[in-house]
């Protein structure tokens, strides 16, 4: 007995892709889809002039159709290239969202089909071949979608040959490949290499179900699979009457009678009903599905949580040292781990490339709590906290580690209009936000690229386009909800963990994962935006006048300078950005230009724009870093003639490939310096260098540009060493710090991004 | 001076990016608003940096109203000309006739080996596309009696049951440049498809490759206009005229006017990945050179 293989119940239609009336098909699947249905499915008989092509009727209906999911029932592979079949199903899956599912079949409904393809200019192939090139075929489209692979396939075959495609486009969700047909030779290949098995029901053959899934079971074990890998599909055809007159002949409790053996004895795991009848089908979701769903339900223990289920090609990918299986139920679903499709999306981030063993992606406070449950028995791995993923200094991935992403998190919501108060989840990126509040009329200043998720930039500081008119973005925060080491969910204001609060303002990333930030937003016009390109023929003397400029500049300016190497044969020319919060062109010119004037121009763009176009800067694609980020950073007061003599030496090294400076100072100052946890109030500039060899940049910012710096930003270090620690908070601070890491992490679990050593003075001795 | 007299065409060239997903199908939706009458997506399946282009342009169809459809061209190389009839047929019928074939003979062929195609000469390549031509057609002519059967020299079809019959009668298009291509426009296809950024010479290119494909039209005993003159361009709309298609609308639409009443294109296929950039060429361009052919066709009695 084969039993039941943990399969949630789904149930799908088998719709005849008819051309005479071409709506009649479409109109079929949108009503399956409003019946609630999980799929819908078209036969594929290549033989069948009075038939719409499958692959062109499937990719119309997702255009037409929002939720189901789509398939062909099955599609003859040997007539079509299978590289282009996998090409052609992750677009699909694209479009649709990540709806489409591949049934693929050798065409080998006997002699006839097989007759039928060579007509059609297939290779004429006997059964035994066509199940063997349609083994080929899963080999090949398998290869084809496995995008986050970016070797590109070479497959030689005996029917598919492939000699150096590339991989990809990678699909929406993990496409599973069902094969359809009875043969012994082809439920074998099921057993070994397919996601699942469609059948068809012969009432005629009652056990024709159980013998399929032994020999599919067993050809599973010998490949180290388990069985229950492989969801069982079963096409079915029945009709309703008021009386029984047979097998899926009479009433809806008859027919829930006769499938619930074929559910709990042989683990179909999904019913397709065969029909052109609207009313039946409408029949059957509204008194079979559901009464056969409750059946099943009480005849069998729960569906195994999804990381449970995961086959043997996924298994063989894990790391070691985490408990998969254990994964908590709310977020087994969205868990990805290394084998999974989603893998290649979320295992890097901007900067850095990873290889985390588990990303866990929590869409509540709850969620996150158990995640943190589940962290909190691997401490022996590391934790990255992730929300935008685009933290410079890398912390949001890891190599064989937990990463905990709240991008999910991503709610922005207006609390109170008068107030100008906003509530934002960790997983918005600050262009989205830029792009709600516009429309009120306010702006949140934030950093300077609109990809930077909320949550890593709000709870460490914040240096943005607005910074010296607007501040820091910490300082427009008014209270949070985070959820700490121990699993509590816990809420801080001034009035409410006003310690907590303190913290969570430049040490957040110590002290738990900030489900919520609620700002209260500035009002903000049109703005000023200028792009200068300057010579920088003399650094040194660029610098020194930049930094003069900005800081005689009226508060509405803040800008940023970037430089590089020198380049032989090329000008130096440096970039110089600034935005002026004035939508008075006149004032906007008169702010600009002692900017612009620090030297010789060769290009220059001033537009009146939006905060939120500026900030919409950044694409959708998943990140794709490969390596590490090596950065050092600092703030400085002024940029002082020293400093920039410092720096040109620096930039001629050749050892620093990107050289940027930030102003600050304005409105940040205005803030008491122990009101928050970031206390650097006096700097008025932000510098930070990109080098590509760790150990050649350490040497030359240590030696030449330390000494003039004073403090720095945690968030644009890449450097392990204990000092940065020192520099982000002084001595007072860290100390408050350190009291109150004792208080609410004492165990440290929060410490992959800069730990703070708990204060244990106050430890008791057991 | 050639004009074949065909109504106007405007339409998009789009690249069928994958990233970001909708790109491709959102600004299909725009150019079906602002009313242009063609979409196209040019057609490389070994590229993963695409959609695929077949599963487009069903998925586009599916979101539109009004355009036409075609691949700018279809490789067909790596897809069977069995089922491409048959998938064409489909599209034009779920779509109520608003599929046309831009097809090509291929090329980037290490390309299309990697894929698992078979590598063909040029000159090979040629006679498959007719091949496949006259198969698509064939499957196409469901009224007529017997199945399918071509033995060709790189498609076998044995009897292959015809039809579906498309809803309209789908052009078929290909794309060509070299004589002996050229050649095969003019005997088989419904309308060229060039790209106008290939022509080293520029639009005077035109002038010696449609006297190729009016020769082997006669040759044939075909009347050359019916043949349409399909063009691929591509643009800049700038404030003041610098070069052709690089200035005001009011210049592109002098531009393409000349196009079409010199050179005999009537249909006018934009590179074009902005919405403002379609939306421009549809509102401004289309109706203008509409209006100067329309009066210089009606001054000199056409």
């Amino acid at each position: 007995m084969s039993g039941n293989y943990g399969h949630r119940l789904e149930f799908g239609t088998l719709v005849t892709p008819v051309n005479a009336s071409p709506d009649n098909p479409v109109a079929l699947a949108r009503r399956s889809e409003a019946l609630g249905y999980d799929l819908v499915t078209f036969a594929d008989d290549p033989d069948q002039p009075a038939h719409l092509d499958t692959w062109t009727l499937l990719a119309w209906v997702a255009g037409r159709t929002d939720r189901i999911h789509l398939a062909a029932n099955v599609l003859t592979v040997p007539l079509r290239s299978p590289a282009v079949i996998a090409r052609s199903a992750a677009s699909l899956d694209l479009l649709s969202g990540g709806r489409l599912e591949l049934a693929l079949g050798a065409g080998d409904r006997g002699p006839d089909g097989l007759a039928a393809v060579a007509a059609r200019g297939g290779a004429r192939l006997d059964p035994r071949a066509a199940v063997d090139a349609l083994g080929e075929s899963v080999d090949v489209v398998r290869a084809v979608l496995d995008a986050g692979d970016p070797d590109p396939v070479h497959y030689d075959g005996e029917h598919h040959r492939l000699d150096g495609a590339p991989r990809g486009p990678l699909p929406a969700h993990h496409i599973p490949i069902w094969l359809g047909g009875t043969d012994p030779r082809l439920l074998r290949l099921v057993g070994a290499k397919a996601d699942g098995w469609l059948g068809t029901l012969d009432p005629a053959e009652p056990d024709a179900v159980r013998t399929s899934n032994k020999i599919i079971d067993e050809a599973a074990r010998e490949a180290g699979r388990d069985p229950a890998e492989i969801r069982r599909l079963l096409n079915v055809t029945g009709r309703f009457a008021a009386t029984r007159q047979g097998f899926l002949h009479g009433p809806a409790t008859g027919w829930v009678d006769d499938l619930l053996p074929l559910v709990v004895e042989n683990g179909v795991g999904t019913i397709v009903l065969t029909t052109d009848d609207m009313a039946t089908m409408e029949r059957f979701a509204r008194e079979v599905a559901p009464a056969l769903r409750e059946a099943a339900d009480r005849a069998l223990p729960a569906p195994l949580p999804r990381t449970a289920q995961r086959g043997r090609a996924v298994r063989v990918k894990r790391r070691p040292g985490i408990a998969y299986d254990e994964v908590p139920a709310s977020l087994a679903d969205r868990a990805v781990e290394p084998g999974d499709i989603d893998y290649a999306k979320v295992r890097s981030n901007y900067l850095r490339g990873g290889a985390p063993g588990l990303v866990l992606r929590p869409r509540t406070p709850a969620e996150v709590a158990d995640a943190l449950t589940f962290a909190r028995a691997h401490r022996h791995l590391p934790l990255g906290i992730r929300s935008g993923g685009h933290g410079i200094s890398g912390r949001s991935t890891n190599d064989g580690g937990i990463v905990i992403d709240v991008g999910g998190i991503n709610g922005i919501e207006v609390l109170d209009e008068d107030a100008r108060l906003v509530r934002i989840g960790p997983g918005a990126r600050w262009m989205d936000v830029a792009a709600a509040l516009a429309p009120h009329g306010w702006a949140l200043t934030s950093g300077d690229y609109g990809g930077v998720g909320v949550g890593g930039l709000a709870t460490a500081g914040g240096v943005g386009w607005l910074a010296r008119k607007h501040g820091l973005t910490i300082d427009h925060l008014r209270a949070v909800e985070l959820v700490l080491a121990d699993g509590r969910v816990v809420r801080a204001s001034e009035t409410e963990n006003a310690d907590l609060f303190w913290a969570v303002r430049g040490a957040g990333a110590n002290f738990g994962v900030v489900t919520a930030f609620e700002f209260e937003a500035d009002e903000v016009g049109p703005v000023g935006w200028a792009q200068f390109a300057l010579d920088a023929g003399d650094p040194a003397g660029l610098l020194t006048r930049w930094g003069a400029a900005v800081e005689a500049a009226p508060r509405d300016l803040t800008s940023a300078i970037i430089m590089g190497p020198p380049r032989m044969g090329q000008p130096a020319v440096a970039q110089v950005m600034a935005m002026v919060d004035s939508d008075d062109p006149a004032t906007i010119v008169a702010q600009l230009q002692p900017v612009a004037d620090v030297a010789p121009g060769y290009d220059q763009q001033v537009v009146i724009t939006s905060y939120a176009s500026v900030m919409a800067n950044a694409s959708d694609a998943p990140h794709q870093a490969q390596g590490e980020p090596i950065s050092r950073t600092g703030l400085i007061e002024h940029l002082t003639p020293e400093f920039a003599a410092a720096a040109a030496r620096l930039l001629a090294s050749g050892v620093v490939y990107f050289f940027h400076i930030r102003s600050i100072g304005g409105a940040v100052t205005d803030v008491d310096p122990d009101a928050m946890a970031w206390s650097h109030r006096n700097a008025n500039f932000h510098v930070t260098a990109f080098g590509r060899h760790r150990a050649r940049l350490d040497a030359l910012w240590d030696g030449l540009l330390a000494e003039h710096l004073r403090g720095t930003y945690l968030s644009f270090e890449t450097d392990l060493r204990p000092e940065r620690l020192a520099e982000a908070f002084p001595p007072r601070t860290l100390a408050r710090l350190r009291t109150l890491k004792e208080r609410y992490d004492p165990d440290g679990l929060f410490r992959d991004n800069f730990a703070i050593t708990p204060d244990t003075a106050s430890r008791t001795t057991p | 001076m050639t004009d074949y007299g065909h109504d106007l065409l405007f339409g998009t060239f789009t690249t069928p990016t994958v990233q970001p997903v909708r790109q491709a199908v959102d600004l299909a939706v725009v150019a079906d608003r602002a009313g242009l009458d063609l979409v196209t997506f040019q057609d490389h399946p070994y590229q993963p940096r695409f959609h695929d282009t077949w599963t487009l342009l069903s998925y586009v169809a599916a979101r539109t109203e009004r355009v036409h459809l075609s691949a700018n061209v279809l490789n067909l190389p790596l897809r069977p000309p069995a089922v491409t009839a048959r998938s064409a047929a489909s599209l034009d019928l779920l779509s109520g006739g608003r599929f046309e074939l831009g097809i090509g003979a291929g090329a980037f062929w290490d390309a299309i080996e990697a894929m698992g195609g078979r590598r063909l000469s040029p000159g090979q390549a040629i006679t498959a596309l007719e091949e496949a031509i006259q198969i698509i057609r064939e499957v196409w002519a469901a009224d007529k009696p017997g199945g399918v059967r071509l033995d060709g020299e790189y498609y076998r079809v044995n009897g292959a049951k015809r039809g579906p019959a498309p809803a309209h009668d789908v052009n078929v298009w290909i794309g060509a440049y070299k004589p002996r291509m050229l050649r095969l426009v003019g005997r088989v296809a419904d309308g060229w498809l060039p790209s106008l950024p290939y022509f080293q010479g520029g639009p005077a290119d035109l002038v010696a490759m449609n006297e190729r494909i009016d020769e082997a039209a006669a040759a044939a005993g075909r009347e050359p206009t019916q043949i349409r003159r399909l063009l691929n361009i591509s643009g800049e709309f700038a404030s003041t005229g610098r070069s052709l298609l690089n200035g005001p609308p009011e210049q592109w639409a002098e531009d393409l006017a000349g196009l079409t009443l010199e050179y005999g294109v009537s249909a006018f296929i934009l590179m074009a990945d902005d919405p403002a950039t379609i939306e421009l060429f549809a509102a401004e361009v289309a109706p203008a050179t509409r209006q100067l052919v329309a009066e210089e066709r009606a001054r000199a009695g056409r």
